[in-house]
Parts: C-alpha cells; sequence; structure tokens
C-alpha cells in the first residue's frame, strides 16, 4: 500500500475536489509535501489518458480529458446550452472587476444588463452577491462564486487569463489621451496608424493587486 | 483638428441628420425617423459598399456595433472618421427596427452622442482643458470602446477555456448517494435568496390580497342602472360615462349582469365592438 495508490483511490471514489487539507485528514495527516508529491506523481501518470488528474478551485480531482469531449458527450442526449454573448461578457466584466455593480456592468457594455442573464449566471453559481455597495442605493456587489473556479477550470482567479493585461479606466483614459495628441501634432495620420492591440500592451499593466483584494472579500463573504 | 476630407464629403448628410432633434423625439418606436432625407440616406448607402446588411440581434449593443464597423474597415480607433461612423450606425440603426424600449433607448443615446461628437468636431477652434491643450472631443468614446473591447475579448476567451460540463466530465453522480448519510452543505446567504426564487417561481410570484370595505353597493346600482333605463332602453357606454372612478365602473358592471340573470333587463349587441343597448323586461316583451 502506497501513499500514491491511497491518494488515486481517494480521488476516484470522491465526486467533488480534494483539497490538500481533506487529503491530509483522511490519510492521517499525511505531511503535505508527501501528500504534493504523490500528487505530481499521478498528474504525471495521467497525463496521456483518457482522464487526468486536474487541480480546480483548490481540489484535486479526476476528470475526462478534453480531447474526448465529443466521445463523452455521447452519452447523454442534450448538449450544454451554448451561452450568450451577453452572459458572457458580464460574467467577464464580473470576474475581472469583482467586486462591481450593475451599474458599471452596464457602463463598460453600454448596455443594459437584463436580470436575467444576472439570475442565469447565479443560477449557474458562477456568479454571487458580495454584499453591498456603501453608496447612495446600496446596490449588489457581484463577484464570482467557487462554482465558477470549477467549472471554468480555474484553481484561483488568479488563473483567469490575461488578467495583468487587463487595464483600468484610469490607464484606458490615459492611454487614449496620449494617441489622441499623438495623432494631433501629426496631421497626416496614416503614418501614424497603430494597432490598438499594440498600444495596449504598451501601457498594460498588472492588475494582481486588484485581484488580491478581491480574494479577500470572497473569503469574507 | 481638422476634419478629414472624407469627413466633409459626409458632411452635408450627416448635417441634414444631426439637425433632425432625435435624442428629445418620442418617437422610439421608429428610428427610421432619424433618416428621412432621401437625399440623405442615398448618400448613407454608398457610404458602406463592402459591410453586408446587419441583423441587431448579433449585436451586444451600442459599443458592439461601432467595433464592429472600425475593425471591419481597419479604421484608426484613435482618429475615427467621425461622419463616416454616425452615417453608418445610423443606417444599421434604420435597418433594424427595435420593439424592445429599453433596448431602442441604449442605441438612441448613442446615435445622439455620435452626433454629438460629429458637430463638436466641426468646431471651428478646438476646445481646450485647463492647461491649453486641446480636447479631443472623441476621447471618452474612443476610451469606452476600448474598455469594452478589452472585455469582449476576455469573454470569448473565458468561453474557450475547457469547461466542465461541456469539454470535460467529472464523475457527477455518486452510486449510493441515495443510502450514505452525507452532511448538509453549509448554507449561505445566495444559497438561501435562490431556493427562495426558486419557490417563488413555483408559486408563480406575489400572492396577496388586500381586503377592502365596500362603499357602494351592488344593490344599489341595480337600483341606479332601472332608473336609467326606466323602462325603456340605455346605451352601455352611455350609462358607464357617468361612473366616477374604478370602483363604481366594477359595481355598475356587476349590477348590470345582476339585473340580466335575475330577467330584470337584456343586454343587446348586434355585432362585434357595437354598441351595447340594456332593453328593460318591460320592453322585450313588447
Amino acid at each position: 500500500m502506497t501513499l500514491i495508490h491511497q491518494v488515486e483511490a481517494l480521488l476516484l471514489a470522491s465526486d467533488q475536489p480534494l483539497t490538500l487539507q481533506k487529503l491530509r485528514e483522511l490519510l492521517d495527516d499525511t505531511a503535505s509535501s508527501d501528500l504534493r508529491e504523490a500528487l505530481i506523481t499521478l498528474e504525471a501518470h495521467y497525463k496521456d489518458r483518457g482522464i487526468r488528474i486536474v487541480q480546480v478551485a483548490g481540489g484535486w480531482q479526476f476528470q475526462t480529458a478534453e480531447e474526448y469531449r465529443d466521445t463523452v458527450s455521447n452519452l447523454w442526449q442534450t448538449r450544454p446550452a451554448k451561452l450568450s454573448r451577453s452572459m458572457l461578457e458580464t460574467l467577464a466584466i464580473i470576474a475581472y472587476r469583482q467586486p462591481t455593480t450593475r451599474a458599471e456592468i452596464e457602463a463598460l457594455r453600454g448596455m443594459k444588463v437584463s436580470s436575467s442573464i444576472l439570475g442565469g449566471l447565479q443560477e449557474r453559481g458562477w456568479v454571487k452577491v458580495l454584499g453591498r455597495k456603501e453608496v447612495p442605493g446600496r446596490p449588489h456587489l457581484y463577484g464570482t462564486g467557487k462554482t465558477f473556479l470549477s467549472d471554468f477550470g480555474l484553481n484561483s482567479l488568479r488563473e483567469l487569463p490575461d488578467s495583468s493585461q487587463l487595464m483600468d479606466e484610469d490607464e484606458v483614459i490615459q492611454s487614449v489621451e496620449a494617441q489622441l495628441a499623438e495623432n494631433g501634432q501629426h496631421p497626416e495620420p496614416e503614418n501614424n496608424h497603430h494597432n490598438v492591440e499594440q498600444s495596449q500592451t504598451d501601457t498594460f499593466k498588472s492588475s494582481k493587486e486588484n485581484h488580491a483584494e478581491s480574494k479577500e472579500i470572497t473569503r469574507d463573504a | 483638428m481638422q476634419p478629414l476630407a472624407e469627413d466633409q464629403a459626409q458632411e452635408e448628410a450627416v448635417e441634414s441628420v444631426a439637425t433632425e432633434p432625435v435624442a428629445t423625439e418620442p418617437v422610439v418606436m421608429e428610428p427610421a425617423s432619424m433618416i428621412e432625407n432621401t437625399e440623405a440616406t442615398s448618400e448613407l448607402q454608398t457610404s458602406m459598399p463592402d459591410l453586408p446588411p446587419v441583423q441587431l440581434e448579433a449585436f451586444e449593443g451600442p459599443l458592439d456595433i461601432l467595433l464592429h464597423l472600425i475593425r471591419k474597415q481597419k479604421m484608426e480607433i484613435f482618429d475615427i472618421p467621425m461622419a463616416t461612423i454616425t452615417a453608418q450606425y445610423l443606417e444599421i440603426i434604420k435597418a433594424n427596427q427595435i420593439q424592445d424600449l429599453d433596448v431602442a433607448g441604449d442605441y438612441l443615446v448613442m446615435a445622439s452622442t455620435l452626433m454629438q461628437l460629429k458637430s463638436r468636431m466641426l468646431l471651428p477652434r478646438p476646445e481646450i482643458d485647463d492647461e491649453g491643450n486641446p480636447i479631443d472631443p472623441r476621447e471618452e468614446l474612443v476610451a469606452q470602446l476600448i474598455a469594452y473591447e478589452q472585455y469582449r475579448v476576455l469573454a470569448e476567451e473565458l468561453d474557450t477555456r475547457p469547461r466542465r460540463g461541456r469539454d470535460v466530465f467529472q464523475r457527477s453522480i455518486f452510486p449510493e448517494a441515495q443510502q450514505v448519510e452525507r452532511p448538509l452543505a453549509e448554507p449561505d446567504l445566495d444559497g438561501l435568496l435562490l431556493a427562495f426564487r426558486n419557490v417563488l417561481k413555483r408559486v408563480g410570484g406575489e400572492v396577496r390580497h388586500q381586503v377592502f370595505m365596500e362603499t357602494m353597493s351592488v344593490r344599489e346600482q341595480m337600483q341606479m342602472v332601472m332608473e336609467g333605463i326606466r323602462g325603456g332602453s340605455m346605451q352601455l357606454d352611455e350609462l358607464l360615462a357617468n361612473q366616477p372612478g374604478r370602483e363604481a365602473l366594477v359595481t355598475t358592471i356587476l349590477a348590470i349582469l345582476e339585473l340580466w340573470r335575475q330577467k330584470l333587463i337584456t343586454v343587446i349587441q348586434n355585432d362585434c365592438y357595437e354598441s351595447i343597448t340594456l332593453l328593460a323586461k318591460e320592453e322585450i316583451e313588447e
């Protein structure tokens, strides 16, 4: 009986991700370092198989490999509904800007956010109300729930794609001001064509601090 | 800032549009009324030669449309040709009659913003900020577009991530779930709210009864109706016209129904939507 095999058996039998803490409880307080080593060995072992061991939302679990999506989907009659763009955009704004209010989402999208969109995201457990903002009207503050992390295969909010490249409002305004001023000085804008992507990378700044803050709030809630 | 040559070519067309009081006009249901000048319309159509007809449903709001137009035509986002883009935007709004007032509002606000920007761009002297630097009126819009585009890209990236239940699957059913004693999940406010919302959905929303004292009696109204008819006949709308308020109307109708049920009067309507006549019983027998 090896630790690796014990961990493997536990992961298969559990229908929920097992955190390091939970594994320690189940395995007579085995040292975390030993568990980590066992998990790394298992991850490597399943690397080229139909199932993988992955870490999502802070816990480890078995899941089918992405390549076999279509095959596995044949098990069920219905496929999950495609998410609408409005839902995805609202989710993205909440995920990257949390805690955020409905008014902020609407300002960013230049469009009203219908209650059915927010309700749909809440029903999926992706979005939850973290509290209220202490401004007139005390609007709800929205953030992502744990299901968001596990459904999107994220271990923490830090793993959100490209979160380090996101500009906040001030940075956007600054870069726009700079660009417009530059264009104004050169009467021939043809010589001056920049790709936005290009200029964005120039001015992108890390927003890791923002995420640290939002993490804390999630924990409080 | 000098308007571009193409802006000037479009100037006339857009100005004729811009002078129409769109923002204040209450006619939201017909965005087409924004562009009535046929001359302007024909010019607008030539302004978008390569763009296929656009379906509004494919877009997530005004910013999305503007980004589509800018990117599709490879326009410089930091030097948007306002006349062209305004004309194209209005063309799309015109082609898609928006029925939903909430949605139409968002699109029309952007239409008026674009036209306002266009007219500010035409000012002979540029606006100047506190430090004496010229202000580009488009600044705010460009910042909004770039901020939105970031999230639009992120939303797409989020969607391409392997998603549980769509791309990757876990053992979701615990075989002995029915027999095994399992602790309840930690309750939280969100769970409670969701549960409550589900109950509300099942119950069918708000059910509330308010009981009022009856201030008018059906009996009195029956008397009133009989006096009104006076053994002859009377039009229903004539009778109802004298009733003050909703309660009186309802009571009167109840009174008429009651009289009809007791065969003291009869009610006649010759055809759909025609006037309704109340006849006293004596009249019928004659």
